[in-house]
């Protein structure tokens, strides 16, 4: 009786897959969903499951045309993820084509033409959200506005009315849509109005004192602080963006509160929880040893910082990913651990 | 760590990789132990299978040669087969019988090992009745009083390391006492379901404490530190009771994969990390598994060799898993039926644990001494192996802190440099990477190929760097060879020509020197032709080959040797005008040579115009820095003095060969001698020499006992030759080489010099 050599030791594993990471941090997402329904309206539901569709007409074409197995790698996950960071990116009640083309611009030119998972060197999330972003900055800022504003959200056939039609019959969609609490701080600043008295007028329809945003934000933490205990991503990205962003804004706020937002607002608004769970912590765009990782997520707060304050866009998250994206190989060269029985 | 453990292990509950602060090495794993399977069964009675396989290859190192025939009948401990080089240097121990029984086959077996190779082994028919012979090793149960004593003891024990590895005991202990300072036991046992080191140290603490004793007593250690896993409270237990009343350390280690690490554990234990290449023995510390303890016990106390071991027989595939002392050489397929297979024993047997073991290429094989498992877990869907993700879970769990992600990226890729530069080469195979891999990537898999791979590379390396050396050194070889047939052709010219010149004084001594200097000559111009035609053939080769200096060097010295000829030449036609008139009186066979030494001489000195042409371009681009120069001068003065010599000694009857290398040594020349200064430096030199030359005919003439003192500097000269040529022989330092033969050749000048003043006197 022998048998060929199939494979060599271990011969255990701790069950681990990717289809298993990528869920957990779909699941993680979860929180933030809810709290988007709540708070905008179905729109997002739309948004996600359009979205999804395109992910799985694209990922089908781009596997048969890459000549892959299709099942194994379109049920990895991974398009779920990346649509999953693009859609929480994109306003509730945007135009369809938006979305759609996002995510298709996202897997193809993100992932599929680098050779697909684990080959692209920008996060394809925000390399969507990047290239709608500068496409349609139109369609792009004009943000559906929370609850607290509205009293009550568009239900689900009137969003789906209005991303497929462009219009709800009956309604002023213009009662429905605005700018975010960054894009008004940053309009203020501009006429004068000092970021103190902005963040007041905010402050007066709130939930337990915290606005909207903050709530989709904390939600966003709750998600992630239950991807930290799984394990899922590592603490070096949210302790490294987030201590960096709070240091930072918290140092500037000393210097001028009129002109520099408080360290609690710029950590509760934009995508500043999205970012620091969800999109720098995926693991093949960014830093892999353990220090590196921090200078990464730091750098990415850093530029987050800066792009919001002196640069031209009211949330600089995407660019400040793809920026430090770039950085990561030189990152990884020089922050390579000390191995066991070497001086450093 | 004692406020911190409480911590720790709060959060160990909330988190399981929060236990992974607990431990000194990074990293680490918390695989499934199912230990409990084999642990919980009694060891079982001893079983005498049908048929015992004795592979003669049971270590790494050589396989030891076969001292019985087939037919013969063999008694328990006897030797079976003994190492037949030096055994130190082979890695090679003996085998000796588990039972007794008749030799029933000399074959070639499958072994168990990673490669599934057949090899040679001895095939041993159990008679069942273990008829033993008693304390062969003739130990009288003292303790050895030096290490060498105790290595001897070992060896023909023949024990191995029985941990995994299979390293031949005697050769990991240090000759000198005192050398190592620290015994470590590894008690640890890290690998999922093997349990067989914690049953040894329930049932056998004292032989392990008592081999440990015997050991530290052997090599002076001063510590001895055992570690054991907190997963095995009975056997922590027992070794404490056990080391209770003697210098033993028991330490209780954290439970996680890999501890029983030899690297891992010495720093769990000491403190100490093992520093990157260096061996436990340099150090000064010593690991051995608790069972290599006990057989060491036993071969030291009892005279016992290692025939049988602790073996653990597991798997989720087996319905009575047991640990067994098992004669080495029982098949793995016997052990498994006996421990009743859940199912048909249809898929490979591992060997070892689940985390470093390896499939077996048939079920059939053997136990030998390293075998301290045998698993049988049902195969189970294979996950397909994903893109990797970089998602460092990998690094985070090597204990030697690798960048796993990295090097599977450059070993994909054939990046082998790359590979080597993230150290791959300090990966112990542990397997913790691919453990946790999400993707299901073979990571360790990698890792070995890339390994082989880089040393085949280092491999090959080695081979080019070898061959170009050899070409080198032949080239310099061909050079030398040349140099030394011009000299000794410029020494033959000189002497001919003084002989020549001293005729007309002298007659009765004229005649036979004549002769005797148209012989050489005729030679020597031969030669000179002879040489020039090699000159020009072999001229490209070295041009094309060398490096630049070198090549100016021998260009500089050929053409000091060129003009040497050249000049001699016509020197000699006038000294054959001399040579003439006593020629013509009496002799007509030195006639008859003069005429052909005349012919040769003349090729010879066309010939030497010829390549003075060619090498005039090198001339004109050679350097003339003022330093140089002078080195140059100082070697055309070895090479003018040593031309005296030889001459010398072709005076006292002495043969070529000598002379040879010795002329050779202050041969080639820096570069950047002006051709001006070459041709200075040789009038010079040859003026010198000539006039050494006649101080020695003089004095040979005048005094008889010159000859002893010739032949005295003759033997000086050939003693000093071998380390000349020893040092020759290295391509690598031509400078050394060099500056040794310019002293040699000026210690000998000074000694001549005194020489002649006392003779002159």
């Amino acid at each position: 009786m022998s048998h060929p050599i199939v494979s060599s030791s271990p011969y255990a594993h701790n069950n681990q897959n990717v289809r298993k990471v990528m869920l957990q941090v779909q699941i993680a997402a979860l929180p933030a969903l809810m709290a988007h329904i709540y708070l905008f309206g179905y729109g997002i539901v739309i948004q996600w499951m359009l979205a999804l569709t395109t992910a799985l007409v694209v990922e089908y074409v781009m596997l048969k045309l890459r000549g892959r197995p299709v099942l194994p790698f379109i049920t990895d996950m991974s398009a779920l993820i990346t649509i999953t960071g693009l859609v929480f990116c994109i306003p509730p009640d945007a135009p369809w084509w938006i979305v759609v083309t996002g995510s298709a611009f996202a897997l193809i030119f993100g992932k599929h033409l680098y050779g697909g998972l684990g080959y692209n060197p920008f996060n394809p999330a925000m390399l969507g959200y990047a290239f709608l972003l500068i496409s349609f900055p139109v369609q792009m800022t004009q943000w559906t506005m929370p609850v607290e504003f509205t009293q009550s959200t568009l239900d689900f056939m009137q969003s789906a009315h209005y991303i497929f039609n462009g219009h709800i019959p009956g309604v002023s969609i213009d009662m429905y849509t605005g700018a975010t609490p960054l894009n008004e701080m940053r309009t203020g600043l501009s006429q004068g109005v000092s970021i103190h008295d902005t963040l007041n007028k905010e402050l007066q329809t709130t939930l337990w004192g915290l606005n909207s945003w903050a709530w989709i934000n904390i939600a966003f933490l709750i998600g992630g602080l239950w991807m930290l205990y799984s394990g899922v991503i590592s603490w070096q990205y949210p302790v490294g963006f987030l201590g960096t962003l709070a240091a930072v804004s918290m140092m500037f706020n000393l210097i001028d509160p009129g002109l520099y937002p408080p360290m609690d607002v710029v950590l509760l608004t934009g995508g500043t929880m999205l970012a620091a769970f969800f999109i720098i912590t995926d693991p093949v765009t960014a830093s892999t040893t353990p220090k590196g990782k921090l200078i990464y997520a730091a750098g990415i707060a850093i530029l987050v910082y800066v792009i919001r304050n002196w640069g031209a866009f009211p949330d600089g998250i995407a660019f400040a990913i793809l920026l430090m994206n770039i950085a990561v190989p030189l990152i990884d060269q020089y922050t390579q651990p000390r191995v066991f029985g070497h001086k450093r | 760590m004692n406020l911190f453990t409480p911590i720790v292990n709060l959060l160990a509950k909330a988190h399981p990789s929060a236990k992974r602060l607990m431990h000194k090495f990074n990293g680490g794993v918390f695989p499934k132990y199912n230990k409990s399977l084999s642990a919980s069964q009694p060891i079982r009675a001893k079983l005498i299978p049908q048929q015992l396989i004795l592979p003669l290859q049971q270590q790494v190192g050589l396989p030891p040669e076969v001292k019985v025939q087939v037919g013969d009948k063999v008694k328990k401990n006897q030797l079976l087969a003994q190492p037949s080089k030096d055994p130190f240097k082979a890695l090679s121990v003996p085998v000796h019988a588990p039972t007794s029984g008749t030799i029933t086959a000399i074959q070639p077996i499958t072994l168990p090992h990673p490669s599934g190779l057949e090899d040679q082994a001895i095939i041993l028919e159990p008679d069942g009745l273990d008829e033993a012979l008693d304390n062969i090793l003739g130990v009288d149960g003292t303790v050895p009083e030096s290490p060498l004593a105790l290595k001897e003891i070992l060896l023909n024990a023949g024990i191995v390391g029985m941990g995994g590895a299979g390293f031949p005991t005697y050769a990991k202990i240090p000759n000198q006492r005192g050398k190592i300072h620290t015994l470590l036991i590894n008690g640890a046992e890290c690998e999922p379901f093997i349990t067989c080191d914690d049953l040894l140290m329930q049932t056998e603490a004292d032989s392990i404490i008592q081999g440990a004793l015997i050991t530290a007593e052997a090599l002076g250690a001063e510590r001895i530190i055992c570690g054991i896993e907190s997963n095995k409270p009975a056997a922590i237990k027992a070794m404490q009771k056990a080391a209770a009343n003697n210098r033993v350390e028991i330490k209780v280690v954290e439970t996680v994969y890999p501890m029983g690490g030899q690297k891992q554990l010495t720093l769990e234990l000491t403190g100490v990390e093992m520093p990157h290449k260096a061996h436990a023995v340099d150090i000064g510390m010593l690991m051995m598994n608790v069972a290599t303890y006990t057989t060491i016990y036993r071969a030291v106390t009892f005279g016992e060799p290692l025939t049988s071991r602790l073996v653990t027989v597991s798997g989720l595939g087996l319905n009575q898993p047991f640990n067994m002392h098992v004669l080495i050489g029982t098949p793995f397929s016997t052990l498994a039926q006996a421990a009743q297979p859940k199912t048909e024993l249809n898929y490979p047997l591992v060997m070892g644990g689940p985390m470093m073991g390896f499939k077996v290429a048939n079920n059939d094989v053997p136990v030998i001494k390293t075998t301290n498992c045998i698993l049988a877990n049902p195969p189970e869907p294979v996950e397909m192996q994903m893109p990797c993700i970089r998602c460092g879970d990998c690094m985070d769990a090597c204990p030697v802190n690798l960048l796993p992600q990295q090097m599977y990226w450059h070993s994909q890729a054939h990046e082998f440099d790359k590979v080597e530069k993230l150290n791959v080469f300090d990966c112990i195979e542990c397997g913790c990477c691919s453990y946790v891999c999400p993707s299901h990537i073979p990571l360790v898999q990698y890792y070995r190929h890339a390994k082989s791979e880089i040393k085949e590379i280092h491999a090959e390396k080695e081979a080019v760097e070898l061959a170009k050396q050899r070409h080198e050194f032949r080239l310099a070889r061909i050079e030398r060879e040349k140099q030394e047939r011009e000299a000794r052709l410029k020494a033959k010219k000189e002497a001919v020509k003084k002989e020549a010149a001293k005729a007309p004084t002298d007659e009765s001594a004229g005649k036979k020197t004549s002769s005797a200097a148209a012989a050489a000559k005729a030679a020597a111009a031969k030669r000179a032709a002879a040489k020039g035609q090699q000159a020009s053939s072999t001229e490209e080769q070295t041009e094309t080959k060398m490096p630049s200096a070198r090549l100016k060097a021998i260009e500089a010295a050929k053409l000091a040797a060129q003009k040497s000829v050249k000049r001699e030449t016509s020197d000699a036609d006038t000294d054959t005008k001399q040579d003439a008139a006593p020629m013509a009186k009496p002799d007509p066979k030195a006639a008859a040579k003069q005429a052909a030494m005349l012919a040769a001489k003349k090729r010879a000195q066309a010939k030497a115009q010829q390549t003075a042409e060619t090498t005039d371009l090198t001339q004109e681009t050679a350097t003339t820095e003022a330093s140089e120069k002078e080195s140059a001068r100082k070697a055309a003065m070895q090479t003018a003095r040593a031309a005296a010599k030889k001459r010398a000694e072709a005076k006292a009857d002495k043969t070529d060969s000598i002379g040879e290398e010795e002329i050779t040594q202050p041969n080639p020349p820096p570069p950047g001698k002006t051709p001006k200064d070459g041709t200075v430096d040789k009038r010079k030199a040859a003026m010198e020499a000539a006039k050494a030359a006649a101080k020695k005919r003089a004095a040979e003439k005048a005094a008889l006992e010159e000859k002893t003192v010739k032949t005295d500097s003759a033997d000086e000269m050939t003693d000093s030759q071998p380390s000349e040529s020893d040092s020759a022989t290295s391509t690598d330092n031509a400078a050394d080489k060099l500056k040794a033969a310019m002293e040699a050749a000026k210690k000998r000048a000074a000694a001549r010099k005194a020489k002649q003043q006392a003779d002159e006197q």
